[in-house]
């Protein structure tokens, strides 16, 4: 082949690949899944690599076939399969079925554990602790007695995202770097270990949110307190047993609701602690640093 | 609600980044919740209503085909309502429960239609197949957009059919409070407490192990010493938390890299 004939992608055609990464899941589907996101993700790179009509057809539809794993994840799959289109016109004619297949191959052999990796990090870890991380700062009111109602989820949004892009970006440029070879390099970036550190991490933050859920009642009496933490404990296990049975979330809301409505038209009960019922009051996640604040010296 | 047109275009245009559009996770109750409720004048609501979303929906994860329930539509909605139910003198806790009661079916509804959308997609798919087997490139490229329209216009359509919806029956709830004496605002503000408890169920179930709960014990020991010794304000605890937790991380992980 003659060197003039060769096609080398540049910058911009990256820079354009991965931007339309960000659109992998618009036509996600249950027939196919990402197959659509991939072609057209891959679309202005197939154009560029083919020079004729019917070689471009032919791989955007090889790219059309079945296709699923985690959105982020997906750029290291999509930076490979980008070098080994590239790599692939380079060849002879001779040689260039053998790419396809590879190309193919690379695609269903990495999409599953990707996928597994990318499920356990980001759904299962680095989510739930960025929200575990606002939750526990909504209870501790820190920044709404300042009226600061905006920094909480600016924080969320950007601790995650710092991971989210760092992920994708890294992903896409190492697998354009290394092509088929992206497998091996999966490894050294530790996503176990990172998933097992954040895991510890989100435990420590969860004993955070225990302790604030609690801590309304420090004001009245210690007594009260840990009569309270005890039977919040209790409710915790049972519904923690609830949970862990597959009862959704949704359906444990409404029994609880239930619960608490039976609880209020019991004749003993009829008198809550504290609470006037038409009386405008403070929402009672907000209390927490006031009360710390008017327990002081009071011991 | 005066102001359930923008609303609902607000929402639409967060529902996009569900699944659609990069998932930045703008469309996570901690984010929307704040949002609408900055939009109806009650941000504080806002943020304790997708705090307590966020609590008792995190296990809720999209792992493979399964999709997990329209967060993002339970969170605006029942905002929006909770906004618009405040103004009575009632308590902020009851209002937020019975809100976010009303808005479950409605998110419920709201998976289900993301759920034909994904079915419908399929037809898109073969379209685009046609298309790049015909060489029609630029229109094989504006199914993209195509299929975001459509996305947009659900989105759309959903949150001013819920708006809608809730906004008619908000009657009810005065019905409740006026016949019943007080005693289901009482169930509700009870209810409020136990869905603390529910979040943080929803939070063990997903991240304990057994070789965890040491550290949730010691956690919640040293954390209560703390606060109820040293009298330490909320956002010390979690700073302290934090560093914590990232040195029980470090530790882990180089733990982890050796004996790997």
């Amino acid at each position: 082949m003659a060197e003039e004939s060769l096609v080398y992608l540049n910058r911009k055609d990256l820079i354009s690949a991965f931007i339309r990464s960000f659109f992998l899941q618009t036509v996600w589907n249950f027939e196919r899944y990402l197959s659509y996101g991939v072609a057209f993700v891959l679309l202005p790179v197939l154009k560029k690599v083919y020079s004729s009509t019917e070689e471009r057809s032919q791989a955007l539809s090889r790219h059309l076939e079945y296709f699923n794993t985690h959105p982020y994840m997906a750029s290291f799959v999509l930076g490979a399969i980008i070098r080994m289109e590239e790599e692939k016109q380079q060849l002879p004619k001779a040689r260039q079925k053998q790419k396809e297949e590879e190309i193919s191959a690379l695609k269903v052999g990495m999409m599953g554990p990707v996928a597994a990796m990318g499920d356990n990090l980001f759904w299962a870890t680095v989510r739930p602790y960025c929200g575990l991380l606002a939750v526990t700062l909504v209870l501790s009111s820190a920044f709404q007695v300042k009226g600061q109602y905006w920094v909480i989820p600016l924080l969320f949004l950007i601790v995650y995202n710092v991971a989210h892009l760092g992920i994708r970006l890294t992903g896409f440029m190492q697998g354009y770097r290394k092509g088929d070879q992206v497998v091996l390099t999966l490894r050294k970036y530790g996503f176990q270990e990172s998933i097992r550190g954040l895991k510890f991490a989100s435990v420590i933050l969860l004993g955070v949110l225990i302790v604030f859920v609690n801590l309304s009642e420090l004001e009245k009496e210690m007594g009260l307190f840990i009569l309270k933490l005890t039977f919040f404990t209790a409710i915790v296990g049972l519904f923690t047993f609830a949970l862990h049975r597959k009862i959704s979330p949704s359906q444990l809301f409404y029994a609880v609701v239930l619960f608490a409505l039976m609880l209020a038209f019991w004749p003993d009960l009829s008198a809550p602690p504290q609470m006037n019922h038409f009386a405008p009051s403070k929402p009672a996640l907000a209390e927490f640093p006031m009360e710390m604040k008017s327990t002081k010296g009071k011991s | 609600m005066p102001h359930w047109f923008l609303i609902s275009i607000l929402l639409a245009f967060l529902s996009l980044d569900v699944t659609a559009v990069g998932q930045f996770m703008v469309s996570r109750p901690i984010v929307v919740g704040p949002l609408v409720g900055w939009f109806l004048g009650h941000p504080n609501i806002g943020l304790e209503m997708g705090a307590l979303i966020e609590m008792i929906w995190i296990g809720d994860l999209p792992v493979g085909a399964h999709l997990p329930m329209d967060l993002m539509m339970l969170s605006g909605v029942s905002v929006a309502f909770a906004c618009e139910l405040l103004g009575n003198q009632y308590p902020p806790e009851a209002v937020m429960t019975y809100a976010l009661g009303m808005a479950i079916p409605l998110a419920a509804l709201s998976t289900e239609v993301n759920i034909l959308i994904n079915r419908f997609n399929v037809r898109w798919v073969h379209l685009a197949q046609r298309m790049a087997l015909g060489g029609h490139f630029r229109t094989f490229g504006w199914i993209n957009w195509f299929v975001l329209i459509e996305h947009f216009a659900k989105g759309f359509l959903v949150a001013a059919v819920s708006l809608i919806l809730i906004h008619f029956t908000s009657s009810l709830f005065f019905l409740f409070t006026t016949i019943l004496n007080g005693r289901v605002m009482e169930g509700l503000y009870y209810a409020h407490w136990l869905l603390l408890a529910l979040g943080c169920s929803a939070v063990i179930d997903l991240l304990i192990e057994k070789k965890t709960i040491f550290y949730l014990m010691l956690s919640i020991v040293a954390i209560m010493s703390l606060a109820v010794f040293d009298q330490m304000q909320g956002v010390y605890l979690v700073s302290i938390a934090l560093c914590a937790g990232f040195a029980l991380a470090l530790f882990f992980m180089g733990k982890e890299r050796t004996n790997g």
